[in-house]
């Protein structure tokens, strides 16, 4: 093995980026025409910019040995926030009072985690039900649209139209990931953020304020998961009470599969949307090649398995070698 | 002193009548019933049957009514909320059979420790000696929905309204909810009468989820021309959806038509404005009410019904609209001039 080779399998994405060739490779050779449409793809990327975008936040999260259940839930809450305050708040004022919503909620969370030393899956639990309990109290189980001149507004296009014949969301996509990716790996926070995951005590001793990084991380989780909510829609505002319904599970798997490990300190942002897109085409390409749309869900389980498998493998590999 | 006589007679009389309404008053039972539903306050259609049940307490002041739902479509929730319930002793029960499997074991205890169960929304299909033995059922009929909802379909196809349907899409919501999959049996046997197919597709309950499964398997299935929506709010996403797809989904003679169970402002406004050819009812209504007035009259006479009670289908459609705008304006708030799902 070379040493380019080498260096190229101790990412922690490595197992992600083989899933998404041999997935290109196996529905190529099954679906040469269907796999390559416009449509088809276009439809794929479309969904999965936005469980992407809560797939990063619930990674960086991962990284810091935490974990957020709560992300389907703010995402419905954030969603149906932007729509339900437009009406009073108009475009721009609605947009910063969900995110603020969702900021909160993760802030909130983190405190739980962090002054009640209350593990975060409970913290988090707790969070999924709470947000989506105010959901139901809040609209009363039917949610009413934007009209027709909210959504032509240049901001709710900005996050919800098309840039140079793509959709907005996929754009928004890549900008986060490479934004986010510089953060977590060219900066002293992102170096405070794995070293906060990997041996909390170390960090500790070395003066990293693991609450702050902890603090960020929940923040950060929550927002991208409301800024996933405003992706979807700005594109199309006709929604229900059930926006984000078993969304957190769906961004748990996709980090995994993406390289995170539950134990912290390892994991890929661009892993993550990989993992993400693996599910999505999973999903739309067995339901299109005829299979029952139910057996994704045993699929992905087994693939989740696998992934977490073939990735403690590799992190084992990886620490070896270096 | 004569006057004193028809004094103390009728003191005596006034003093009888006192004892007499004031034993009676005492004799009269206190009630309360719960209904426990998988119908939670995501699911608009809860105020149809909390509106019933207001005005079953109000007709019977002794009875109290409580209602418990779960607003996640499981069957482990609604199993948990029964148990609590019968853990409460309640004198009489109205539960959903959305899996027998489930609910038998607590619906069946709850039985023999006395306490009467009428079955609504969803029955337990078996015949009548292998069923859940509770005192009736009361509701739409989950199989003559979806049955009757093609047959329409097909009636209007005769007509020359609409197409004959080819293909049908059942987009189920809940892949675990039997009740669907009855919706989606009857439908499959209607059309099957005109030689058409239907597939069961599990859609999921997110929005962005129930579009991308959808849009996957009519881009693959261009054949399709029928989407059955198992609730009036997706409706508007499989009509959105087929639209991208350019399969022309208003009602017409042409492309694909949508249908819907379960009516509302957003099913009326659909109706209204062309986009949904029916919508079936299924007498929400008389769900929250008539479980409650057999429990109280089975523990007041001792009252069996000998057959159940179907509330529904009742189709609506452009021609009926104003018969069930005023009444959902009073459960919703809105009715078919609210449009804004479709838009």
């Amino acid at each position: 093995m070379t040493l380019s080779t080498r260096i190229f399998a101790r990412r922690p994405d490595f197992g992600a980026i083989i899933g998404v060739a041999l997935l290109f490779v196996v529905f190529s050779l099954i679906d040469f025409s269907g796999w390559w449409s416009g449509r088809t793809l276009g439809n794929i990327l479309q969904f999965t910019a936005i469980l992407g975008c809560i797939a990063i936040g619930q990674a960086i999260v991962i990284m810091v040995k935490e974990i957020d259940l709560s992300v389907g839930s703010v995402y419905g809450l954030t969603g149906i926030a932007y729509i339900t305050l437009e009406a009073d708040l108009g475009i721009p004022g609605a947009m910063l009072a969900a995110m603020t919503i969702a900021g909160s909620i993760g802030f909130l969370q983190a405190m739980a985690v962090i002054k009640g030393k209350i593990p975060s899956m409970i913290v988090t639990l707790g969070g999924l039900f709470a947000a989506r309990g105010l959901i139901y109290v809040w609209t009363g189980g039917s949610v009413r649209t934007m009209p027709a001149d909210s959504r032509a507004h240049w901001l709710n296009q900005l996050f919800g139209g098309e840039l140079f014949g793509i959709d907005a969301a996929i754009l928004w996509l890549a900008l986060l990931i490479v934004l986010l990716s510089l953060v977590v790996w060219r900066t002293k926070f992102g170096n405070r953020l794995l070293a906060t995951g990997g041996d909390e005590n170390t960090a500790l001793s070395q003066g990293i304020r693991t609450d702050r990084v902890k603090t960020v991380a929940f923040v950060l989780c929550s927002l991208l998961a409301g800024f996933a909510a405003i992706l979807t829609l700005a594109d199309d505002p006709r929604t229900h009470v059930t926006l984000g319904d078993l969304m957190e599970l769906e961004a748990i798997a996709a980090a995994v599969i993406g390289g995170c490990l539950l134990t912290g300190g390892r994991g890929s942002l661009l892993g993550a949307v990989l993992g993400a897109f693996i599910i999505t085409s999973v999903r739309y390409q067995m339901i299109s090649l005829g299979a029952p749309a139910s057996w994704y869900i045993t699929f992905v389980g087994l693939v989740v398995i696998a992934a977490l498998i073939f990735n403690q493998f590799l992190a084992r590999w990886a620490t070896k070698q270096a | 002193m004569k006057w004193l006589t028809p004094l103390k007679m009728g003191v005596l009389a006034l003093g009888l009548t006192l004892t007499t309404s004031a034993a009676i008053a005492q004799e009269e039972n206190e009630y309360r019933f719960v209904m426990v539903s998988h119908i939670g306050s995501n699911d608009p259609n809860m105020r149809w049957l909390t509106i019933a049940m207001d005005e079953f307490e109000k007709k019977y002041p002794n009875v109290s009514l409580d209602y418990v739902s779960s607003n996640q479509y499981s069957v482990q929730e609604l199993v948990r909320l029964l148990d609590q319930t019968i853990a409460s002793r309640p004198d009489g029960i109205a539960v959903p059979i959305v899996s027998r499997d489930a609910l038998e074991g607590p619906i069946r205890r709850a039985i023999d420790q006395g306490i009467p169960v009428v079955a609504f929304n969803i029955p337990d299909n078996r015949s009548q000696e292998e069923r859940i033995p509770y005192l009736t059922y009361v509701g739409g009929d989950e199989y003559l929905t979806g049955y009757m909802t093609g047959q329409y379909a097909i009636e209007k196809a005769e007509a020359g309204e609409v197409p004959m349907p080819e293909h049908v899409v059942c987009a189920m919501i809940a892949a675990e909810h039997e009740g669907l999959r009855e919706r989606c049996r009857g439908i499959e046997e209607a059309v099957a009468e005109v030689g058409a197919t239907t597939e069961y597709l599990f859609t999921g309950a997110d929005p962005s989820t129930f579009r991308s499964n959808l849009r996957s398997y009519l881009s693959a299935n261009p054949q399709s021309n029928y989407i059955l929506n198992m609730g009036d709010f997706t409706a508007p996403w499989s009509w959105q959806v087929a639209n991208e797809l350019d399969m022309n989904p208003d009602v017409n003679q042409e492309g694909m038509t949508i249908l819907a169970v379960g009516i509302g402002p957003i099913g009326l406004s659909g109706l209204k404005n062309n986009h949904l050819l029916v919508a079936s009812e299924q007498g929400f209504w008389l769900q929250g009410y008539i479980p409650f007035e057999w429990l109280y009259w089975h523990h007041e006479l001792g009252y069996e019904p000998q057959s159940d009670i179907i509330t529904g289908p009742i189709m609506v459609d452009r021609d009926n609209i104003d018969k069930f705008d005023p009444l959902s304006k009073a459960v919703f708030g809105a009715g078919s001039e609210d449009d804004s799902a479709w838009q």
